[in-house]
């Protein structure tokens, strides 16, 4: 019984409708609307349509834009999750209208059987579900999304570049990315400040770092370290959560980090000093040694402008961190430094087999 | 009596002590027995693993290791160490050769990380070890008239893959608890978002404004308090507070409570005896 016709027969024969109703509902979809050029403010239009079972979010609005409401704007193109066009927030969570199901979102609705859809966040909106992609060009423009070759002019054309299977492992997922800005809508730090460089960035950043084709990497590291940069990262995952091609977005920020630590130092930057505050403190005591942790990350100055009124509200409540002297290690402590110190050494003899290669 | 190891976060040792002192007081009238973890290090606070990836492997695989040798799952009360450690504990049972390697090393104290000890939160501990009809029965004054705002946190929900005891996108397991004690939980929205502890030191305008977030909406809903399962998200809410909402331009302010301390005030013991006037927002 392949087909709805052969369906609605058989349901009506049998006077078994409820499979048939089961296949097809109404669905209201709350639209954001706004017109920069015609309204005041943003509003929500919804739109009540009948939706078979497998029909996607955005079948759904493409059919809303031919029968119900030709002013509706959005933007699509492949339809099949490739493109990356159709990002926007389905209740509330950005991701690709074209590979949501009208009946998954179902589930989701705060308001039973009406689904909300609005266009991302953190993207200066253009017309109802549009925005405007430039910002994040832009940002990939300052952080050099792209391979500069190594190869000398003269070879190009004529000699292969080869890549080891390794290498090609290291940036296989993220060149699943399809900029469809789903992690920009969701990320926390960008929606704190415009000027941060974005997860989306960052994994294009991180794609080009680790190619050995590539000329640019110190000059991108370089710029990626700076102010609203790598470090800005809040570690709060949602950029990978959200992800539509499932690709591990932070393990991709802090590859960066990592990087940044061992080809800069790590007294390069104060993320780089609070990082490194980690190891350090790991390694001496075995716990972290809190109360010094902003003098190392940002310097006494910084520290007693920024947290001495706090640290005064602090001792009031004996809520103060110890200091580093009376900062309990933890028990067995040696043995433990003995072990850490022998795991330094593999890490040594790791970094030297690799610069061998 | 239900048996585990208890692993001590760093900041419960330090700023949030009233974490643990709360837990203390009413842990056998639910029938568990958490035992410290002395011997424990830090986890690494979501820095060790680029810093120094094998040293995060080793850290942990130890942490566990000592929580494996009594036999016990290891529990942790911070999100951050939770999610450090389940994510080492997956690195470690994903890669043999790793296992191998930190194995090699743990020998010298007697240690094997074997991956049979579960990591796990506090939270999940008491609605589904304890259970929410058994917490209920031991409720002496519950939180009837008070509207509570839950924020979860990330490192409890996300990556959803390390994580996995709640949807992300929908976590109900604080809410359960809130309503198990008699307490009304609210709508909140910014109940799975961050609070920017991470990024306090580094970019402390962005965090908090993310914390403003948070703490406006609460706030706005005419929430009592709000509760978290997490020391580090306490400690940008409530500390940080005054700093954030004056950044936000809000004159307002609201309590914020640990998850051990709102059990603990149901069960029937003092906000003195619980250490919540620790609190900067009071």
């Amino acid at each position: 019984m392949n087909s709805r016709k052969e369906l609605i027969n058989h349901s009506l024969m049998t006077g078994k409708i409820d499979q048939y109703q089961e296949g097809k509902r109404d669905v209201t979809f709350r639209v954001f609307r706004f017109n920069p050029q015609v309204d005041s403010k943003p509003y929500f239009d919804d739109y009540t349509i009948s939706a078979e079972r497998g029909i996607t979010v955005l079948r759904s609005l493409n059919y809303i834009k031919e029968h119900v409401d030709a002013t509706l704007s959005f933007r699509a193109f492949c339809q099949a999750g490739i493109c990356g066009s159709c990002g926007m927030r389905v209740n509330g969570i950005s991701k690709l209208a074209c590979t949501s199901q009208v009946w998954d979102e179902l589930d989701k609705c705060r308001e039973p059987g009406i689904i909300k859809v609005e266009p991302l966040r953190s993207l200066p909106m253009i017309k109802d579900l549009i925005v405007d992609m430039d910002p994040l060009v832009d940002k990939m423009t300052r952080y050099s999304n792209w391979i500069e070759t190594t190869m000398p002019l003269p070879d190009i054309g004529k000699k292969e570049f080869l890549i080891s299977e390794e290498e090609f492992h290291k940036y296989d997922k993220a060149t699943d990315c399809i900029l469809c800005a789903s992690c920009v809508s969701e990320c926390s730090i960008l929606r704190a400040n415009k000027e941060y460089v974005s997860p989306a960035v960052l994994l294009k950043s991180y794609r080009m770092n680790v190619d050995s084709r590539d000329a640019l990497h110190d000059v991108r590291l370089s710029e990626l370290v700076k102010d609203h940069g790598v470090w800005d990262c809040t570690h709060c995952y949602r950029c990978q959560e959200s992800c539509v091609k499932s690709i591990p977005i932070m393990e991709a920020i802090h590859a960066i980090r990592e990087d940044a630590l061992e080809c800069r130092g790590p007294k390069d930057t104060s993320g780089a000093k609070h990082a490194e505050a980690f190891m350090e403190d790991i390694e001496k005591k075995g716990k972290l040694v809190e109360a010094t942790l902003p003098i190392r990350t940002n310097g006494m100055v910084w520290t007693l402008r920024n947290l001495l009124p706090m640290a005064m509200k602090m001792i009031v409540k004996r809520r103060t961190p110890p200091p580093p002297p009376l900062v309990k290690s933890a028990k067995g402590i040696k043995i433990f430094r003995a072990m850490f110190r022998e795991m330094s050494e593999h890490v040594k003899q790791d970094h030297q087999k690799s610069q061998k290669k | 009596m239900k048996r585990y190891a208890y692993y001590m976060s760093c900041i419960n040792e330090s700023m949030t002590k009233e974490v643990d002192r709360s837990i203390d007081f009413w842990q056998k009238d639910l029938g568990l027995e958490f035992i410290k973890l002395h011997e424990g290090t830090c986890c690494g606070g979501s820095n060790l693993d680029y810093v120094s990836p094998k040293h995060f492997a080793l850290v942990n695989a130890r942490n566990i290791a000592l929580a494996e040798k009594m036999g016990l799952d290891l529990i942790v009360s911070c999100n951050t160490c939770l999610m450090t450690i389940r994510t080492a504990k997956k690195q470690l049972d994903e890669t043999p050769a790793l296992k191998k390697e930190v194995n090699d090393i743990l020998k010298k104290e007697g240690l094997e990380y074997r991956g049979i000890s579960e990591v796990r939160h506090l939270l999940w501990v008491l609605v589904d070890d304890v259970g929410l009809d058994t917490i209920k029965a031991k409720v002496t004054v519950p939180l009837k008239n008070y509207r509570i705002a839950p924020f979860y946190g990330c490192h409890i929900l996300r990556p959803s893959k390390v994580l996995g005891r709640d949807n992300p996108l929908a976590p109900s397991s604080l809410d359960q608890l809130i309503e198990a004690l008699g307490g009304q939980t609210i709508p909140f929205e910014h109940k799975n978002r961050c609070c920017g502890f991470h990024t306090l030191l580094v970019a402390e305008e962005e965090s908090l404004n993310v914390a403003g977030e948070a703490l406006e909406e609460a706030i706005n809903s005419k929430a009592d308090f709000i509760v978290t399962p997490c020391p580090l998200c306490h400690t940008v809410l409530d500390g940080y507070q005054s700093k954030a909402l004056k950044q936000a331009h809000i004159e307002s302010s609201i309590p914020v409570f640990h998850i051990s301390e709102m059990v603990g005030l149901a069960l029937g013991y003092t906000a003195k005896q619980l250490g919540i006037k620790r609190h900067i927002v009071s």
